[in-house]
């Protein structure tokens, strides 16, 4: 709750009263988490696209039960991950999104000291040994560790108690521990 | 953190995600009509589905007109209604037309109606499902999903909680008893549960495809398995849920 930026409260406030341009911002604000926890569920770029977009159309009409106070985010992914979800039943997927290991290493920001430490090599072996999880251990540790989500807000996302996020992430390490050890920092 | 927590923190910059949309001015284009109260928006959807709901309230209230409806069955809070043609409806559970998650504790407290505890000798659920007054259910999730839900609701009829359920002509319906309890069994084509709000209205959201279903009236109170398992096995696991000692009522 403390990581929430200040005025979102106000802008859902606005935006509760019928403000679009509050709302537009707060669009803005969570986009970009909103499209990837649609991607990891969806495994597919158009439909998370699509997904999100209808996630945060939905979100707006559903303000008026949204409590006032609570935070936002955990609110909206349930319904993105919803949407998204629901759209990989309709095409048919099986699982979410395959992550794939950049060549590269990039992004917005510089990479941390500890992602240049990673070699191609065992940033593969990470992702090949989530690959070879079962779904549920995988999606609790992609929403942890590489969504970077809240207990909270995994637990949205997911659709499960907070209780269980947690549980099921201690698990899903010592199963992954399994597949690819851990290197001695 | 750990040195392998620490590590995919750190996977996190080196996964190839793709370019995040800008989504803002496409969601700005679409708020122009969408409502900002809750409770006024109406699909078309939810239009279709209320219409045909009323469709068949309004036959099943005049006895000798059956042009829409084959048969239905009724069974404590629930009635069973088999139609030409089920409502379009979109195949998902949304999950939160089964209240809100709370205790087992908590559901006791707050039912105000009688209602069995979870079954014994089987997984604690995952999840309890709280709408006072109206429902208690528990859930057993697989990922996201849930596999298995037993959904308790009081049995009288014309009560606000009355479940609905559309049956389609490939639906087998089965009326049995178990240890004396009227229970009927769903299986095979689709059919779609229909849950009416405390305000009676049926929103867009609260119907989904459902799978296998057993229909248990128990006291006044209605037991609903739903999953994918068979009849033997649902029958078990009602026979295994205790009386609970303190729900209220």
């Amino acid at each position: 709750m403390g990581s929430r930026p200040p005025d979102e409260e106000t802008l859902v406030a606005r935006a509760k009263r019928g403000e679009t341009t509050a709302y537009e911002e707060l669009v803005r604000m969570h986009q970009g988490i909103a499209f990837r926890v649609a991607l990891v569920a969806a495994g597919d770029r158009g439909d998370a696209e699509e997904a999100a977009q209808d996630a945060f159309v939905k979100a707006y009409r559903a303000l008026g039960r949204f409590r006032e106070g609570s935070p936002f985010r955990p609110w909206l992914l349930r319904i993105v991950a919803n949407e998204a979800r629901n759209r990989r039943r309709s095409a048919g997927r099986r699982s979410g999104l395959a992550l794939r290991a950049a060549a590269v290493v990039s992004g917005d920001a510089a990479p941390s000291p500890e992602t240049t430490a990673l070699t191609l090599e065992r940033r593969e072996a990470l992702l090949g040994g989530l690959a070879a999880l079962d779904e549920r251990d995988r999606e609790v540790l992609v929403h942890r560790f590489l969504l970077e989500l809240g207990e909270e807000e995994t637990a949205a996302a997911l659709g499960i108690r907070r209780g269980t996020v947690k549980s099921r992430t201690s698990r899903a390490l010592d199963r992954l521990r399994a597949v690819v050890g851990e290197e001695v920092a | 953190m750990k040195g392998l927590e620490r590590e995919l923190a750190a996977l996190s910059d080196a996964v190839e995600w793709p370019d995040v949309p800008d989504l803002a001015p496409v969601v700005a284009g679409r708020l122009g009509d969408a409502p900002r109260r809750p409770g006024l928006a109406r699909r078309p959807l939810a239009i279709a589905v209320a219409v045909v709901l009323a469709a068949v309230l309004a036959v099943l209230a005049v006895p000798p007109a059956r042009t829409a409806i084959l048969d239905w069955l009724g069974i404590g809070g629930a009635r069973i209604v088999r139609v030409d043609e089920l409502p379009p409806l979109p195949l998902h559970q949304d999950l939160e037309v089964l209240g809100r998650p709370a205790t087992l504790a908590d559901a006791r407290a707050q039912a105000g109606f009688r209602f069995a505890d979870p079954p014994r000798d089987e997984p604690r659920p995952d999840e309890v499902r709280l709408a006072p007054g109206l429902r208690v259910s528990y859930l057993w999730r697989d990922g996201a999903d849930a596999r298995l839900i037993v959904t308790q609701f009081p049995g009288r009829v014309g009560d606000p909680a009355l479940l609905k359920k559309l049956a389609g002509d490939a639906t087998r319906i089965e009326r049995f008893a178990i240890d004396g309890d009227t229970a009927v069994w769903l299986e095979g084509g689709p059919h779609v549960v229909l849950f009416v709000a405390p305000d009676g209205l049926i929103r867009d959201d609260h119907g989904w495809l459902a799978g296998n279903t057993l229909l248990v009236d128990r006291d006044g109170t209605t037991v609903r398995v739903e999953g994918a398992l068979d009849r033997a096995d649902a029958v078990d696991l009602v026979r295994a849920m205790p009386a609970s000692p303190s729900s209220g009522g």
